[in-house]
C-alpha cells in the first residue's frame, strides 16, 4: 500500500495547491535563469552570427558594443588590402525612435554592406532579403512592423520586405537591416537646433550648396567587419592595424569578452544574485512544506510505530510525498514557463541544461527536506498516540 | 499448566518529579491467559495507563519483569523501539479513539497492519474485509473514517488488532468515547474475540455497566492491585 498516494488523493486539492505554489516558485527562478540566458544571447546575437573573424574598431576603443566607435570613411578600403583578409564589411548600428501610425517605436539600425551583404546570415521568419540599395529594411518582429509597411526613418520611407524574430540588441530594442549607406543617411540626420549649433560653432551661418553638410559630419561607420582566408596569419593582420595607430583590432572572442565582462557584468551578476536569492526561497518554502506535511501526520506516524512499523515504511512516505511535490512541481513549473514566457517582453531563455540543473536543486532540497522531516518523524514515540 | 499470555511479576514504574518519587506501579503481578477478557479498573492516576503501557512494550519497568507467550520483553528503555516486530505480531492494540489513518478506507486501515508485516497487498486486503464482514462492518469497507460513526470507528479498530491474529489485545478504554450501548456491543465483541480466537484481551475500563461480560476484573489504586474478583461466568475467587 503506497501511503503517499493515498495521502495525495485524499487531500488532492491541497496537494495541487501546494504543488502549483511550488511549481511558480520553480516558473519564476527557470525565468530569472531564463532572463540571464536571454540578455547574454542577445548580447552575442549579432557577434555570434555576422560570421567576422575580426572587428576594426575606432583607435585606442573598444568598439561599437562597448563604447562609441567611429572609424574613417576608407578605412575598409585600407583593411582590405592587408596580406590575408578575404572580405570586409562597414559596420553601423544606431538606436532610432520614431513614430508609425501613431505608435511611438524603437529599432536598433544595423547597416548592412549591401550588395556584398544582402542579410543573408539574418534568419527570416516572412519575406524576403534585401534586394535594392536603398529604402528597403528587415525588421524584428519585436519592434511591431509587419510586412510591407512603409515606415519613415531620417528624411525616407523603407519598405520592410523581410521580417526576423528574436533578434534584439543588447537592450532589448529590435534589430531593423537597411544597407549601410541608409543605415548612415538615417544617423547623419540632424534637428535644426543641432545644426544652428553646429553651423554656430564653426563659425559659418549659410549652407553651402544642397549635396554639402553645412557643418562637419563624423563617419558613422562604427566598424570594419573582417573576414580571414582560411590560413591567414590573424597575429600578422592584427600587428597591421595597430601599426596605423587610428584603428584598433578585437577578434570575436574579445568582443564576446567585452560585452559580458565588461558592458553588462552588473546586470548579470543584478540577475545571477537575485537568481540565488529566489532559489534559496524555494529551498526553504520547499523544506518548510515538506516539515509542515510530516509534522501534520506526527500523530498517524506514532500510530504507525505502535501498530509496529517498520521505520522503512514511513521514511517511505515522507520521502515518495516530498518528491511527488517536487517533481509535479518542476513538471508544471515547467510547463507554465512554456506557456507564460512567450509573452514577456525580453527573450527567456530555458535551455534544457539550465532546467536539468535546477531539476537537481530541487531535488537536493526535496531530499534535504525529507530528510528534516525523517528526522523529526523517526524522533517521534510510539506512545504519543495516546497523547 | 499452561503458559500465560501476558505475565507481569512484581512489575514497579517509579517516575522522578523534583525531589519526590512517584511510583505509578508499585509491585503489581498480574498473569493474563489465553481466551481470557480481563477488565482493569481503578480512580485516575491508579497505574492503569502505566500498567498497559509496560505491556505494550513502550515503557520499561523500574523494577520487575513482563513476559508475553514466555519471552522476557521488560527490556531497558534504548532496547524496547528494537520489539517493533514483536509487538507487530503478538499484541493488537485498541484506544480510547479509534486513532484510525485518516487518508485510508476502513479496509486499508486494517490492511495496513498486515501489509507491514509483509502480507502480500491483495491477501491483506481479502483478510481486511473478512474481518470486517465478521464484525458487521463489510458494507462500511470502502469509507474513510470521516464518514464512520463512533462505533464503527472502534469496531474498524478492534479489526486493525485483530488482523495480524495476536495473542494479546490490550484496550486502553475502547468504550469511552461511545454511548452506553455501543459500549457494551464493543465488550461484547471482546468476549467473543476471546472465546472464539482465545486471545487474551486486557481491557481498562471505568465503564461499569459491561462488567458481567469480563472473565476477570482486576481493581487498582496507588499502583498496587487491591482486590481482583472472577466474573459472574466463573464466580468469585478473591
Amino acid at each position: 500500500m503506497n501511503l503517499a498516494f493515498k495521502d495525495v488523493r485524499h487531500n488532492f486539492l491541497r496537494f495541487l495547491l501546494t504543488m502549483a505554489g511550488v511549481g511558480f516558485l520553480i516558473m519564476a527562478s527557470t525565468g530569472m535563469i531564463g532572463l540571464y540566458r536571454g540578455i547574454v544571447e542577445d548580447a552575442l546575437l549579432v557577434v555570434n552570427k555576422i560570421g567576422a573573424d575580426l572587428w576594426v574598431v575606432q583607435g585606442g576603443r573598444s568598439g561599437p558594443f562597448s563604447e562609441s566607435s567611429a572609424v574613417s570613411a576608407d578605412m575598409d578600403r585600407r583593411v582590405e588590402g592587408i596580406a590575408g583578409v578575404a572580405s570586409v564589411r562597414r559596420f553601423v548600428q544606431i538606436s532610432q525612435q520614431f513614430d508609425f501610425e501613431g505608435r511611438d517605436l524603437r529599432a536598433s539600425i544595423t547597416g548592412l554592406d549591401f550588395p556584398k551583404d544582402r542579410g543573408e546570415w539574418v534568419q527570416l521568419q516572412e519575406g524576403r532579403y534585401l534586394n535594392a540599395g536603398h529604402f528597403e529594411a528587415i525588421a524584428d518582429e519585436s519592434i511591431g512592423l509587419a510586412l510591407g509597411d512603409q515606415v519613415h526613418l531620417g528624411r525616407d520611407d523603407f519598405l520592410i520586405v523581410g521580417l526576423t524574430h528574436g533578434m534584439v540588441d543588447a537592450s532589448g530594442d529590435g534589430l531593423m537591416f537597411v544597407t549601410v549607406n541608409d543605415a548612415m543617411a538615417i544617423a547623419r540626420r540632424r534637428t535644426s537646433e543641432e545644426i544652428l549649433l553646429a553651423r554656430a560653432a564653426a563659425g559659418r551661418t549659410t549652407a553651402v550648396n544642397s549635396s554639402e553638410s553645412s557643418v562637419p559630419q563624423d563617419s558613422k561607420i562604427a566598424a570594419v567587419l573582417v573576414t580571414l582566408d582560411k590560413g591567414a596569419d590573424e597575429k600578422r593582420v592584427r600587428t597591421d592595424v595597430l601599426a596605423w595607430g587610428d584603428a584598433n583590432i578585437l577578434s570575436r572572442a574579445d568582443q564576446r569578452d567585452l560585452l559580458l565582462n565588461q558592458r553588462l557584468w552588473r546586470l548579470r551578476l543584478q540577475i545571477l544574485a537575485f537568481t540565488g536569492v529566489l532559489l534559496v526561497v524555494m529551498a526553504i518554502v520547499i523544506s518548510l512544506i515538506i516539515y509542515m506535511l510530516t509534522m501534520e501526520k506526527l500523530h498517524q506516524i506514532a500510530m504507525l510505530k505502535l501498530i509496529g512499523a517498520r521505520n522503512s515504511v514511513i521514511v517511505t512516505m515522507i520521502a515518495q510525498q516530498s518528491f511527488l511535490i517536487g517533481g509535479g512541481a518542476l513538471v508544471l513549473g515547467l510547463a507554465m514557463s512554456q506557456l507564460v514566457f512567450p509573452f514577456f517582453p525580453r527573450r527567456v531563455v530555458i535551455d534544457p541544461s539550465d532546467f536539468a540543473g535546477l531539476a537537481l536543486a530541487v531535488g537536493a532540497v526535496c531530499t534535504f527536506a525529507s530528510l528534516l522531516g525523517i528526522w523529526r518523524a523517526l524522533k517521534i514515540r510510539a506512545q504519543e498516540v495516546l497523547s | 499448566m499452561r503458559e500465560p499470555i501476558l505475565s507481569v511479576r512484581a512489575a514497579a514504574r517509579h517516575y522522578r518529579s523534583g525531589d519526590t518519587i512517584v511510583k505509578a506501579l508499585d509491585g503489581v503481578s498480574l498473569d493474563i491467559n489465553a481466551g481470557e477478557l480481563v477488565a482493569i479498573l481503578g480512580p485516575s492516576g491508579s497505574g492503569k495507563s502505566t500498567l498497559l503501557l509496560i505491556a505494550r512494550l513502550l515503557e520499561p519497568p523500574t523494577h520487575g519483569e513482563v513476559r508475553i507467550r514466555g519471552t522476557l520483553v521488560s527490556k531497558a528503555k534504548e532496547q524496547l523501539d528494537r520489539l517493533r516486530d514483536f509487538r507487530r505480531r503478538n499484541i493488537g492494540f485498541v484506544f480510547q479513539k479509534a486513532n484510525l489513518i485518516p487518508f485510508l478506507t476502513a479496509s486499508e486501515n486494517v490492511a495496513l497492519a498486515m501489509e507491514i508485516d509483509d502480507v502480500p497487498a491483495r491477501e491483506a486486503r481479502r483478510h481486511a474485509q473478512r474481518l470486517l464482514a465478521g464484525l458487521g462492518l463489510g458494507h462500511r469497507a470502502g469509507n474513510r473514517p470521516t464518514r464512520l460513526s463512533g462505533g464503527e470507528q472502534q469496531r474498524v479498530a478492534i479489526a486493525r488488532a485483530l488482523a495480524n491474529d495476536p495473542t494479546l489485545i490490550l484496550a486502553d478504554e475502547p468504550t469511552a468515547a461511545l454511548d452506553g450501548a455501543r459500549g457494551r456491543q464493543v465488550i461484547a465483541l471482546f468476549r467473543q474475540i476471546a472465546d472464539t480466537r482465545g486471545a487474551g484481551i486486557v481491557v481498562v475500563t471505568h465503564d461499569p455497566r459491561s462488567l458481567d461480560l469480563f472473565d476477570r476484573t482486576v481493581e487498582l489504586t496507588d499502583g498496587r492491585i487491591i482486590c481482583e474478583r472472577s466474573g459472574p461466568r466463573q464466580g468469585l475467587t478473591r
